[in-house]
C-alpha cells in the first residue's frame, strides 16, 4: 500500500474509465440527437454477459467482443424502436430495458452455465494487453500508456474520432442538426428517424464494447448485476461533459480516478462499507459543483425527450 | 359518448391482460429453451403463488411492501418526478423503525406509533433531499435518487454491522429483536399475513381519492402532465415537488417500517435489497401506469410471480429467475402500450389531412 497516491493509480484510472468512458459516449451520442438514454446500465450488463458468453462459445476473444457488440445492438434496436418508432417514453422504455438486462442475464446464467452469482472460468483468456513497444520503456509514462487492453485504446480513440466526426463533418452536422431542432432538420429533408436509430445502436455497440471491458478486461468473470451503476454515472458523466466528447472524457476520467482511489481505499482501515459508497458520494458532490447547462432543458420533463 | 367510454374501458382492460399473455408467453419460450415443460412450470408457478391458503398469504405478505413502495413511486412519477430511490427510502424507514421500537419506551402500541412515524420520516426526509437538490441547485432528480440509494444502503449496512449490532448475538449484522408488543398483529393465524396489508390498501385507496378529488392532487397531476400549463395556473413546481418527494419517501419509508414491524421483528442487513421490493414497487408502478388502484394489482401479480418463481425453483429444473424475465418483459411490453393511442392519435391526424 505505502502511498495513497502513485502512476499504478493513473494508470489503473485508465482501464477503470474505459467501461465507463464508452457508455459516457454513448449517452453523449443519444443526447444529441434528444434521446435521453436510461439504459446505458442495461446495455453494459448484456454486454458484458454476452463478452463471457461468446468467448465460451468461440473460444476466441475477438469474436466475443464484437458478439457483445451484435447482442447489444438488437437490444439497442429494440430500444430505438420503442422510443423513435412507437415514441414511448424513452425513461421508461429504459428502465423496462434496465430490468430486462438484470432478469435475462441471472436467466441466461444459470441456463447457459448452471451457476448462480457468478461465473469463472480460470481456463477462459481475457482481453489481451498490449504493451507499446518504445513507450513501455519510458520510465513513468511507460507504465502510464503501456499495457492496457484494446479496448481501453479504442475508447479514447473514438473520443478523438467522435469529436471530430460531431464537429468537423456534415454527418455530424447533421446529426447535431436533428437534436438541436428537429422542424429545421426536417425541412432540410433530413431522415430524423434515420439518425436517431442510428445514434442509439451506434451506442449500443459501444455499450457493447464497454460490457466487455468489464467482464474480459481486468477480470474474466461475469457477476450478476456487475455494472452496479455505472451505467448511471456514464449518464452523469454525458451530463456534466455536455455531451461533448473531450468533455465526456474529462468527465469519466473524473469518476474513473474516483474509483480507483475507493479501491485503493480497500486496503486502508476505513470500513469497506465507506468505501465501496465512496464514488457514489463523490459523484453527487461533483454534480454540485459542477452544474449540466442542458439539463435545464430536461427539468421536469416526463417525456425525457 | 357511451359507446366510447366502453372501448375505453375495454382497452383498458384489454390492455393489461394482453401484457400478461405476452409476458407468459416470452416466458414459455424461455421456459423451453431450458428444456423445461411449460406446462409443469406454470402450474408449479400458479401453486406456488396461489395453490394454498398459506401460500396466498405469503403472495400478499409479499405484495405490501411492493404495493406501498408502488404508491409512492406513482405518486411521484404522477408529478412527473422519477423518483427512482425508493430502496434507499425504504431502507432508512425500515432501520427507523426498528431503532425507533427498540429504544421508545412505553407500552406496545406506543412503540408501534413511534416506529411507523419514525420510518416515514427518515424514508420522506432521504427523498425529500433529493428534491432540494433538484430545487436548489437543479441536480437531476433520476440520477440523484439512484445515488442515494447506494448510499442509504451502504450507511445502514455499517450500521448494523458494528454501532447497532445486536449485542452479543450470534446472527449477522442484524439489530436486536423487538419487543412483542410492539409486533403486527398477523391476520390469520399460521401465516404470514400482517395488518400491514390492510393499511397498504387502505393507503391506496386514499392516494386515489387524493388525486382525484383534492386540489394538491389535481395540482399534482396537472405537474405532472403538462408542466407549462402548471406553471401558468399557478402551481409552484419547486414546492410541489417537495411535497411530493416527502410523501413518496414516506410512503417508501412505511414499507420498510412493516417489514421491520410485522415479519422480520428486526432490521437485517439486505433484508430490503435481496428481495428486490423497491425495484418490483418501480415495475408495479410503470405497470400500473401509475394508477394506485392498478399498482395495488400490478404489485399482487408482481408477487405473485414472485412466490411462484420460487415454487418453481422449489419444484422444477427451471431457476427462479423465470419470474425476472417474465416481469422484465411485461413492464417491456406495458411501456409500448402508451403508443398505441399515440399512433390513432396520428392516424387521426393523417385523416384530417393536417398530418405533420
Amino acid at each position: 500500500m505505502g502511498t495513497l497516491l502513485d502512476w499504478s493509480l493513473l494508470s489503473a484510472t485508465l482501464w477503470k474509465v474505459a467501461p465507463l468512458l464508452l457508455a459516457a459516449l454513448a449517452g453523449a451520442l443519444c443526447a444529441r440527437v434528444g434521446i435521453f438514454n436510461v439504459a446505458l446500465e442495461g446495455m453494459m450488463l448484456i454486454g458484458a454477459f454476452t463478452a463471457i458468453l461468446g468467448n465460451d462459445l468461440f473460444g476466441n476473444v475477438a469474436l466475443a467482443v464484437l458478439f457483445a457488440c451484435f447482442c447489444v445492438g438488437l437490444v439497442s434496436l429494440l430500444f430505438a424502436y420503442l422510443t423513435i418508432g412507437l415514441r414511448a417514453n424513452a425513461i421508461v422504455v429504459g428502465m423496462a430495458i434496465n430490468f430486462l438486462a438484470t432478469g435475462l442475464t441471472a436467466f441466461l446464467l444459470y441456463a447457459i452455465f448452471g451457476v448462480k452469482g457468478q461465473y469463472r472460468d480460470s481456463t477462459m483468456s481475457g482481453l489481451p494487453q498490449w504493451h507499446i513497444p518504445v513507450i513501455q520503456d519510458i520510465p513513468v509514462v511507460g507504465e502510464l500508456l503501456s499495457g492496457h487492453t484494446p479496448l481501453v485504446y479504442l475508447a479514447f480513440l473514438l473520443v478523438a474520432v467522435l469529436q471530430f466526426v460531431l464537429f468537423r463533418t456534415v454527418i455530424g452536422f447533421r446529426l447535431l442538426a436533428v437534436g438541436e431542432n428537429p422542424a429545421a432538420a426536417k425541412s432540410l429533408g433530413l431522415k430524423i428517424r434515420g439518425y436517431q436509430y442510428g445514434a442509439v445502436v451506434f451506442g449500443g455497440v459501444l455499450c457493447g464494447l464497454a460490457g466487455a471491458q468489464l467482464s474480459l478486461g481486468q477480470v474474466t468473470l461475469f457477476t450478476e448485476n456487475m455494472t452496479a451503476g455505472r451505467g448511471f454515472i456514464a449518464l452523469v458523466a454525458t451530463m456534466l461533459g455536455q455531451s461533448n466528447p473531450l468533455g465526456v472524457m474529462a468527465s469519466s476520467l473524473l469518476f474513473g480516478f474516483l474509483d480507483t482511489v475507493s479501491t485503493r481505499l480497500q486496503g486502508s482501515s476505513i470500513p469497506t462499507h465507506f468505501t465501496m459508497m465512496f464514488p457514489y458520494v463523490m459523484t453527487i458532490v461533483v454534480m454540485l459543483f459542477f452544474k449540466d447547462k442542458t439539463y435545464l432543458r430536461q427539468s421536469g420533463r416526463l417525456d425525457g425527450k | 359518448m357511451k359507446r366510447i367510454n366502453w372501448t375505453a374501458y375495454a382497452q383498458s382492460l384489454a390492455a393489461p391482460l394482453l401484457a400478461i399473455g405476452v409476458g407468459l408467453l416470452v416466458g414459455a419460450i424461455a421456459i423451453w429453451a431450458v428444456g423445461g415443460s411449460v406446462g409443469t412450470t406454470y402450474a408449479e408457478m400458479w401453486k406456488g403463488a396461489f395453490g394454498s391458503f398459506y401460500f396466498t398469504a405469503s403472495t400478499l405478505t409479499r405484495a405490501t411492501p411492493i404495493i406501498l413502495t408502488a404508491l409512492g413511486v406513482s405518486l411521484a412519477f404522477r408529478a412527473g418526478f422519477f423518483n427512482l430511490g425508493a430502496e434507499g427510502q425504504m431502507v432508512f424507514g425500515a432501520l427507523a423503525a426498528a431503532l425507533a421500537a427498540l429504544y421508545v419506551p412505553g407500552p406496545g402500541p406506543v412503540k408501534m406509533l413511534a416506529a411507523v412515524a419514525a420510518g416515514m420520516l427518515a424514508g420522506g426526509l432521504w427523498s425529500l433531499l433529493a428534491g432540494w437538490l433538484d430545487t436548489r441547485f437543479r441536480m437531476n432528480l433520476l440520477i440523484t435518487t439512484l445515488l442515494l440509494n447506494y448510499i442509504a444502503v451502504y450507511t445502514a449496512g455499517y450500521l448494523v454491522a458494528f454501532p447497532l449490532k445486536e449485542k452479543g448475538g450470534t446472527g449477522g449484522a442484524q439489530t436486536a429483536m423487538l419487543d412483542n408488543s410492539a409486533w403486527l398483529p398477523k391476520l390469520f393465524a399460521d401465516t404470514t399475513l400482517h395488518a400491514g396489508f390492510i393499511v397498504a390498501i387502505a393507503a391506496a385507496v386514499l392516494l386515489a381519492l387524493f388525486l382525484t378529488f383534492t386540489t394538491k392532487g389535481y395540482e399534482i397531476r396537472m405537474l405532472g402532465s403538462n408542466p407549462l400549463f402548471a406553471a401558468y395556473g399557478g402551481v409552484k413546481r419547486g414546492q410541489l415537488m417537495l411535497v411530493s418527494m416527502l410523501l413518496s419517501g414516506a410512503l417508501a419509508g412505511l414499507a420498510g417500517t412493516f417489514e421491520v414491524l410485522g415479519t422480520q421483528y428486526r432490521y437485517i442487513d439486505n433484508m430490503l435489497t435481496s428481495p428486490g421490493y423497491a425495484w418490483s414497487g418501480i415495475m408495479a408502478t410503470l405497470l400500473a401506469g401509475s394508477n394506485p388502484i392498478g399498482s395495488v394489482l400490478a404489485a399482487i401479480l408482481l408477487a405473485a410471480l414472485q412466490t411462484g418463481g420460487m415454487g418453481v425453483e422449489r419444484n422444477t429444473e427451471v431457476p427462479l429467475e423465470i419470474s425476472s424475465v417474465i416481469q422484465s418483459s411485461l413492464i417491456l411490453f406495458v411501456s409500448a402500450r402508451i403508443t398505441f393511442s399515440f399512433i390513432k392519435w396520428r392516424k387521426a391526424r393523417a385523416a384530417n389531412g393536417n398530418a405533420a
